[in-house]
């Protein structure tokens, strides 16, 4: 056989070496590539990235690693042990997991890019010393350890370099393809910088040793065509998979961001739509709350007014009544001073006393006037259902019960017999009980103010109750409010009972109250059509 | 000096009252005139007479603070006693302060009334007293010459009968004529009843 010191010359077939970088830079822009889909992936997708990814990586590596030994022509014949092929092709495979799996991490320092660098670095070593393992021929290979270590070395850095790039070129924003595939150039460079110092570190010494070849392959050019060729397709498909996915990403993420300026606009919109919403409501609260006060304002100029009217009414009684009381207390004195004279004049006295009874007249006079004046006008005589008039004064009466926060109801018995009356005088006589329920309970607190208004069928004809939880009424009280100028009320004048009283009697009916101490009743009946009535 | 019976002027528009009161002022011996209001007053007042008004505050057309007004615009100085129905506070400090002898509210005491009507017409016949004198002195100062008026007035204000000779160039016995003869017209007995006279007739003739 062949001297056993020579080395044996090697050639290289360079169309092979051009290949196997040719792989490499296919494999580097694989890496790339697959990086940025499996940090942009999640879930099973994830997984399969990372499987799927590393596969073609592996076979890459592997690939570009055995079309470069297969490149290193020797002048005797090469035999490859397919198992060790095999068991680069998983290492290779592994180191690609681990490559992926490391390069599509979060974070990314430069003590785990040396770590990892390291490890991913002895794996690719790994893969090309198995391949260089699987070698059968009729040679012992020697190792030059500086260039092992170089290669090593190489590996490493490659590794670490391929790291930091790949991280930062993961991102679908950052760098366009140009940078990708200069990135993919130095690193397919690097990679095949470290394959070919590792397969200088070896020179093949001939040796008579029959090489281990039971599991032996050989592989011609062909074949090496073959797994290029393969190799290529494999890593063009993983190129076009994850390109088209990141297109459908790309256009996803298009989609995502139409739909969520959809949403911001939909969101804007529904934001504006309620805070016009949000307005209208106010404007409306604001406008009940402008009518409350609308009418509370109309309520109380009303109080205003009745209690102006009052006044003018009181000082309009004054005057008329003072001016009688002024005549008969100056004729009195007259009379007094007549009287303790030494000769009263008889005749004098006599017409003086006429006058003071007179003017004693003329004074219940105008207290009658003033009654009159009040019932307002002749009254008339209708057919009335007297439910509807109660109905109707409810209604006037309602705001000004409110205002009170009293729950007022009503009972009225169905099918009454009409009355025959004036509808605004019973009014009146109506308005004038419930205005002195109310008055009698705005100071009620320790018990609920509530006011009953109920008409019923009576012996006399119809017959209406008003009943109160006020103040009530003292008994010696309950007839003495008839009275004229009898009242309770601070701003009362005492006409009120007094009027209605008239106005009820005018009816043929009778006005009375039943005195209590937790609220007043007064009640009234009124003859039905056509008894009784004057 | 003699001056003609007081009478006492009711303007009440309630005819009751006017009859009481003028029943009652009768009964003390004074003369009642009544009215029915402030114009009916103007109209048939007789030519100033010695006398006061009774007056309504509230009474048809011109209520009884104007009146008063009026009256006091019209130069009438008659002296008002007020009544009212309802007599407030403001009412009555107004009619106070423009000189009102008293502001009673109706029905008021007979007494009060009688003792209003009293200070009233006494005062209005002190006035009348003292207009007729301060009249009197006008006529004899009136009845002056110029030239006497002249060393009147200067011999009032305090100057020497030579001084004044000297202020109206003439000689200081002429000026003496002048003063005694003046004092003889103004009815003076000295000096400083001259001086009292002029001083009189320089006040505003309504002053108490």
């Amino acid at each position: 056989m062949i001297s056993a010191n020579a080395v044996i010359p090697g050639s290289y077939d360079y169309l092979q070496v051009f290949l196997s970088v040719v792989i490499a830079i296919s494999a580097s822009y694989a890496a790339l590539e697959l990086a940025g889909q499996v940090t942009a992936a999640g879930g099973w997708a994830r997984s399969v990235w990372l499987t799927g990814g590393a596969v073609a990586m592996g076979i890459g590596i592997w690939s570009m690693h055995f079309t470069g030994m297969l490149a290193f022509h020797l002048p005797v014949p090469v035999g490859y042990d397919w198992p060790t092929v095999l068991l680069s092709l998983l290492a290779a495979i592994i180191s690609s997991v681990f490559a992926l799996y490391v390069a599509s991490r979060q974070k990314m320092g430069l003590v785990r890019a040396l770590t990892c660098g390291a490890i991913l670095g002895a794996g690719i070593a790994g893969v090309h010393y198995i391949g260089m393992a699987a070698m059968r021929l009729g040679a012992v290979c020697r190792f030059n350890p500086l260039l092992v270590t170089l290669s090593l070395g190489l590996a490493i850095a490659f590794s670490v370099f391929a790291f930091l790039l790949t991280f930062d070129l993961r991102e679908e924003t950052k760098g366009t393809p140009l940078r990708k595939i200069a990135s993919a150039a130095v690193m397919g460079a690097a990679i095949s910088g470290m394959h070919y110092t590792g397969m200088a570190s070896v020179s093949f010494i001939p040796s008579t040793a029959t090489p281990h070849i039971s599991h032996t392959v050989s592989v011609s050019v062909l074949d090496s065509a073959g797994i290029s060729t393969v190799t290529l397709i494999v890593l063009g498909v993983a190129i076009l998979t994850s390109a088209v996915n990141r297109r459908f990403a790309a256009q996803a993420l298009e989609l995502q961001t139409l739909n969520e300026e959809l949403e911001r606009r939909v969101t804007e919109r529904t934001r504006q739509h309620t805070a016009v919403n949000e307005e209208l409501r106010k404007e409306i609260l604001e406008r009940q709350r402008a009518n409350a006060s609308l009418l509370e304002a109309q309520a109380d100029l009303a109080h205003v007014t009745r209690a102006l009217a009052m006044g003018e009414l009181v000082a309009a009684i004054a005057h008329e009544v003072n001016q009688p009381l002024t005549a008969i207390v100056t004729y009195g004195s007259f009379c007094l001073r007549q009287l303790a004279g030494e000769a009263p004049n008889l005749q004098k006295l006599q017409e003086v006393i006429g006058e003071i009874v007179n003017d004693g007249t003329r004074a219940s006079a105008v207290i009658s006037r003033i009654r009159a004046l009040l019932m307002k006008g002749t009254p008339e005589r209708v057919e009335l259902d007297i439910n509807e008039i109660i109905q109707e004064t409810v209604i006037l009466m309602r705001h000004e019960v409110n205002r009170n926060r009293i729950s007022l109801r009503t009972d009225l018995a169905p099918d009454l017999p009409r009355i025959l009356g004036d509808s605004v005088q019973l009014q009146q006589v109506l308005i004038n009980l419930i205005t002195n329920s109310i008055d009698a309970m705005r100071t009620i607190a320790d018990r609920p103010r509530e006011l009953l208004i109920r008409s019923g069928k009576n012996p006399d004809g119809v017959l209406i109750q008003v009943r109160d939880s006020g103040r009530g009424l003292d008994p010696e009280q309950a007839d003495r409010i008839f009275a004229p100028f009898f009242t309770t009320k601070p701003q009362g004048i005492g006409m009120g009972l007094s009027i209605s009283r008239s106005i009820i009697e005018s009816h043929g009916g009778r006005l009375w109250a039943e005195p209590g101490p937790n609220g007043a009743l007064v009640q009234f009946t009124l003859p039905t059509n056509g008894t009784n009535v004057s | 000096m003699t001056q003609p019976a007081s009478i006492v002027f009711v303007v009440d528009d309630d005819p009751s009252v006017r009859r009481a009161i003028k029943v009652l002022l009768e009964s003390i011996g004074l003369a009642v005139e009544l009215f029915g209001s402030a114009k009916e007053f103007l109209l048939g007042r007789p030519a100033d007479r010695p006398g006061c008004l009774v007056l309504d505050i509230r009474l048809p057309g011109v209520s009884g603070l104007d009146f008063q007004r009026q009256l006091a615009e019209a130069k009438i100085n008659i002296p008002i006693i007020f009544i009212s129905a309802h007599g407030d506070v403001p009412m009555t400090v107004r009619a106070m302060k423009a000189g009102a002898i008293e502001f009673l509210t109706k029905p008021f005491r007979d007494q009060d009334l009688l003792d209003a009507v009293q200070v009233a017409l006494e005062r209005d016949r002190a006035r009348r007293q003292r207009e007729a004198e301060i009249a009197t002195l006008r006529e004899r100062f009136e009845s002056l010459s110029p030239r006497e008026r002249e060393v009147v007035t200067m011999v009032v204000s305090g100057m020497l009968n030579k001084q004044t000779a000297a202020e109206i160039g003439t000689t200081e016995n002429t000026v003496k004529v002048h003063r005694s003869r003046a004092m003889e017209k103004m009815q003076a007995q000295s000096l400083a009843d001259l001086v009292k006279m002029i001083e009189r007739l320089k006040m505003p003739p309504q002053a108490p």
